[in-house]
């Protein structure tokens, strides 16, 4: 996995989920300690810190070639994200490995395909990680919410999964469809899997339907 | 299926439908007796309350007793009375549970219980009140007792209209 750090911009704020969570703990107590939050300055600069996350909300990202993964980053950094401004924000793309790439030959042989083929397959491949990567960098840019990249190799299911309990995030948000887009289903794969076997809260965004009213028909 | 509207707290504000972008955002909580359910709760509260600009409904689905005995066995006439009164005590156990918490973090929500399976009150409540956002626990069942037990937020994932947001216990961080 490597990580290619693009800090956008930095957010100053002062609220801090964590004097939140733990006032709600405390419910039985003083209902006046949980509802004022007052902008506490204590924030600052905290998306640069990687462990903890107890101050801050890590949230991943998971972002593939697709439209629809990119609409449902914006949707959560509007609704979701913007609510929590230390929030810290890390955008993951999954890719399958490249090194073993082999190729039928003739009708029973297989090939490993030559060391140049897989050169530019590697080439191709962080090409499209970097375009895919970049657009979501931009996403979050454009609201002003600092950012990070990482690429991970493998099945993307189990890669993100493992990136997500390594990263200790606080929330992983997923688009509802991918690349391999059926129109009649309702969840891709990946967000699927991802449902049940991430380690933390998952947001599953599902694109508008000029809403809900009427529109009967499936998609 | 009955409908009780248990407690709607003042100035909830049925849902102000503008169709720009200065709309609300409506937010659905589903929950019932378990702990699981109470972190989804804890996390929309937190939610709602930050965002200020965000309508919070809580819904529960009550089981109806009916779904929970099996007539046939002698005596059952009794048992059901039982038991209703059980859930209804349960119910009200949840619907406190959450008007506290909801106090607690001075949010408005609308609290609802609706009697019938979780995950259609769920999703019709999604669509009724024009929810932006589904709120549930995961209980984190493994695919096999998923597929014999059903799954609520299987359920929902796949065919609420909204976001789907769902909330489970951290494992612990090492």
């Amino acid at each position: 996995m490597w990580l290619i750090e693009a800090v956008i911009a930095r957010h100053d704020a002062g609220l801090t989920t964590d004097s939140e969570r733990v006032a709600m703990e405390e419910e039985r107590a003083a209902a006046a300690v949980a509802s004022g939050v007052p902008p506490a300055g204590a924030g600052g600069a905290e998306a640069s810190r990687v462990t903890a996350g107890a101050t801050t909300m890590k949230v991943v990202a998971a972002v593939d070639a697709g439209e629809e993964s990119l609409r449902a980053l914006s949707w959560a950094l509007d609704h979701v994200v913007r609510q929590n401004p230390g929030a810290s924000v890390v955008v993951v793309h999954a890719q399958h490995r490249a090194e073993h790439f082999v190729y039928p030959v003739a009708a029973h042989g297989l090939a490993y395909a030559p060391p140049m083929a897989v050169d530019s397959m590697k080439k191709t491949q962080e090409e499209n990680a970097r375009r895919v990567v970049s657009r979501a960098l931009e996403v979050c840019a454009q609201r002003q919410v600092t950012a990070k990249a990482a690429v991970v190799e493998g099945d993307p299911k189990e890669a993100i999964c493992q990136a997500v309990e390594d990263m200790h995030a606080d929330l992983l948000v997923l688009g509802s469809r991918g690349l391999g887009m059926i129109k009649r289903a309702l969840l891709g794969s990946v967000s699927d899997y991802l449902a049940h076997h991430a380690s933390c809260p998952v947001l599953i965004v599902k694109p508008p339907k000029a809403h809900a009213k009427g529109t009967g028909s499936s998609t | 299926m009955a409908e009780t509207n248990a407690a709607p707290a003042p100035a909830a504000a049925a849902a102000e439908e503008e169709d720009c972008s200065s709309r609300k955002m409506v937010v659905v909580v589903g929950v019932d007796d378990s702990d699981h359910s109470y972190s989804a709760l804890e996390w929309a509260v937190r939610h709602v309350a930050a965002a200020a600009d965000a309508e919070l409904v809580v819904v529960h689905g009550k089981p109806s007793a009916s779904s929970v005995v099996t007539f046939g066995s002698p005596g059952a006439g009794d048992v059901v009375r039982f038991v209703e009164a059980d859930l209804r005590k349960r119910a009200e156990d949840v619907v406190d549970k959450a008007r506290r918490l909801c106090i607690a973090n001075s949010v408005h929500g609308l609290i609802e219980v609706i009697e019938d399976e979780p995950r259609y009150v769920l999703c019709n409540a999604v669509e009724k009140h024009g929810a932006d956002l589904l709120v549930v626990g995961s209980h984190g069942y493994g695919a096999i007792k998923r597929a014999f037990l059903g799954s609520v937020s299987d359920y929902c994932t796949h065919h609420a209209l909204c976001s789907v947001m769902i909330v489970k216990q951290n494992k612990p961080k090492k």
